[in-house]
């Protein structure tokens, strides 16, 4: 099994709510994001870049890459960013070490540290008293190993898990259940009956950086909106 | 004596006040350094690769000696080893510290991952502790047992004092032939450890290994001929005049092969022209320009200086020289993290907007008012806290070549004088 995704650019309003359902799913700090949504090449969200009045807006969602070469799992000295069975690069918060040599490996910026104690950060934040969001539990996988926990331990880094409390009893990660525009499309790339893997044959997919041989599973449908 | 008690004095109050600092860092998080997501690693990391570097003179020197046969250095083994066990065991002091977990540093041991280079850097740096304490012990053993010292020191009880000399000048120069590789690689995997990241263009060059060896060689040379120079004083100073010259023109040969390197690098940064490589040069010529202006000019300054007959036969000269290439060398590190963080790597271009190299931008890891949450750069200025930590390193080095040279006698002649 390799589980991947498809996004499919064309679909996508920029509104966001995969980052958000991302964010209060898997209990992020404030200041964190494990899912990003910007209109590239605009220095502001859902402001239009262009000149001689073409304009265009078009937007890129980007969390974790889960690539197939992953340069932060080799990197990682201690072993606590593995790739599980199904493909998943997940990290082990009892294993990290907090070296953040991944974070500076990651070409996408996607890995993010617990500078301070999750809880100290949410606490000044100013939510209100008693208010907690995220999946609740912890979830360990098939070994035993600690791929989430609502609040962090504190020197670690984290990132996207595609979702693995849900997608290991075989749901959908947050930001697939949480895209009104159905642009992410999750499954197995190993399945040739797969709807990501009949996309990934049939259209002109992009990967990002593909350049540095990294192999992303998170597929992109280029947009295609003609600009005249 | 009066001055060794000083000197002790203050590098204790640095561990102290460093100490403190990490045992703030700790209670708080890593958030009291200035470090964030997009400039994950910082002055920590920069230091320990300027200690790494200056711990290459003890081998250096000492295999020059046997390697060559150059007799006049043969004074200043002692000293070479001795600075290159204080800085090695600097850096991997200064290593911890960024660890945001140092409690649980001991799983790099139980679950190493051997394609990481850092779990190859801690192996060569370990070793090389080993080595270099090896090196001045078994150079020390014969003064030692004259002097009736026990500590680790117990089996030469049993051997006569000219077998003891005979087995230190013996086992000096196999630990010195062993180390030297051991030394090189110190510099390599270091390098290696940024070298292998495709995702930093700054870094992900071959020249930087080689590279690393050079200013080691010239930085780690300096140190000695600091530690030299202090140890012999301006009485003796031309009696030593030859070892002091040999070690300068080591300086300024290795720094002739730096510039080189650093020639060779930047042309092949900036000819083909691409919009990555345009960034890193703006950053480093605009931006972090007075930085690179430093570590560029700073020990150009010394080569030069320590080419010249005059510089390399002043005291006053060699000591400003090596001074001012420890700055430019502590600059050259430091700019290993600029130029390397503040481009993003995940930057696109946008046909038919004129945008040709977009940052997107990274969350920082921190929400404050006033600030924003998503950056594509990050002006990294150490906090007060980091520079506090990075005082460990510094404050060790001088605890234990202060520590030895007052303890045991590093320059051999004096005896007879």
């Amino acid at each position: 099994m390799r589980l991947g995704m498809v996004i499919d650019l064309d679909r996508c309003i920029g509104c966001r709510s995969c980052a958000v359902a991302c964010k209060s799913h898997n209990a992020q700090p404030p200041g964190t994001w494990w899912n990003r949504v910007f209109t590239h090449g605009a220095s502001f969200h859902q402001a239009a870049v262009g000149k001689d009045g073409a304009l265009q807006m078009e937007y890129l969602p980007v969390s974790c890459q889960m690539c197939d070469n992953p340069a932060c799992q080799k990197v990682c000295p201690s072993g606590a960013t593995y790739t599980d069975e199904r493909g998943v690069v997940l990290i082990d918060y009892e294993r990290c070490i907090g070296c953040r040599y991944c974070i500076a490996a990651c070409p996408y910026g996607v890995r993010q540290y617990n500078w301070e104690d999750p809880k100290k950060a949410k606490e000044r934040a100013g939510y209100e008293k008693g208010y907690e969001y995220g999946y609740p539990a912890d979830f360990r996988d098939k070994d035993g190993r600690l791929v989430y926990t609502p609040n962090r331990p504190v020197g670690v880094v984290e990132k996207c898990t595609f979702c693995a409390q849900y997608t290991s009893r075989g749901e959908q990660p947050a930001c697939v259940k949480g895209c009104p525009g159905k642009v992410r499309i999750f499954g197995d790339l190993d399945d040739p009956s797969s709807e990501v893997s009949k996309l990934v044959r049939k259209r002109q997919t992009v990967r990002l950086k593909e350049e540095l041989g990294t192999s992303p599973k998170v597929f992109y449908l280029a947009a295609t909106k003609p600009i005249r | 004596m009066k001055k060794s008690n000083i000197l002790l004095g203050l590098a204790g109050s640095l561990i102290l006040i460093s100490l403190v600092a990490w045992g703030y860092q700790i209670y708080n998080g890593l958030i009291v350094t200035n470090m964030r997501n997009s400039f994950s690693w910082g002055l920590y990391i920069a230091t320990f690769a300027f200690f790494v570097g200056v711990a290459a003179g003890g081998l250096i020197v000492s295999s020059t000696v046997y390697l060559f046969n150059i007799e006049k250095l043969k004074p200043f083994t002692r000293i070479a080893s001795l600075s290159a066990f204080a800085s090695i065991l600097g850096a991997g002091a200064m290593i911890l510290p960024d660890m945001g977990r140092v409690d649980r540093i001991w799983n790099i041991f139980v679950y190493p991952n051997f394609r990481s280079p850092l779990v190859w850097d801690v192996i060569v740096i370990s070793a090389y502790l080993l080595i270099t304490f090896l090196s001045v012990y078994v150079q020390l053993l014969p003064d030692r047992k004259k002097e009736g010292s026990r500590f680790l020191n117990g089996w030469t009880k049993a051997h006569s004092q000219e077998e003891v000399e005979a087995f230190s000048k013996k086992w000096s120069k196999r630990i010195a032939l062993v180390g030297l590789p051991v030394a090189i690689l110190i510099h390599t995997v270091t390098a290696l450890i940024f070298a292998t990241q495709a995702s930093r263009g700054w870094w992900n060059t071959a020249v930087l290994p080689p590279d690393f060896v050079s200013v080691a060689v010239a930085s780690g040379t300096a140190l000695v001929l600091v530690i030299s120079l202090l140890a012999v004083g301006k009485e003796q100073f031309d009696q030593h005049k030859g070892a002091f010259q040999i070690m300068a023109l080591i300086v300024a040969g290795s720094l002739v092969v730096h510039f080189f390197f650093v020639s060779v690098d930047l042309i092949i940064h900036g000819w083909w022209g691409s919009t990555e490589a345009e960034e890193i040069l703006s950053l480093i010529f605009s931006h972090y320009g007075y930085l690179y202006a430093t570590e560029l000019m700073f020990p150009a300054f010394t080569m030069v200086l320590f080419f010249t007959e005059k510089g390399k036969r002043s005291y006053r000269a060699l000591m400003i020289g090596s001074v001012l290439l420890f700055i430019g060398v502590f600059a050259h590190r430091l700019m290993l993290m600029f130029p390397a963080f503040n481009a993003i790597p995940l930057s696109l271009s946008i046909p038919g907007a004129g945008i040709e190299s977009w940052a997107y931008p990274v969350a920082l890891g921190q929400l404050q008012e006033g600030m924003p949450v998503f950056v594509s750069s990050w002006a990294y200025t150490p906090t007060l806290v980091e520079y506090g930590v990075t005082l460990l390193p510094f404050g060790l080095v001088l605890f234990v070549v202060t520590a030895a040279l007052k303890m045991y006698n590093f320059l051999p002649q004096k005896r007879s004088m």
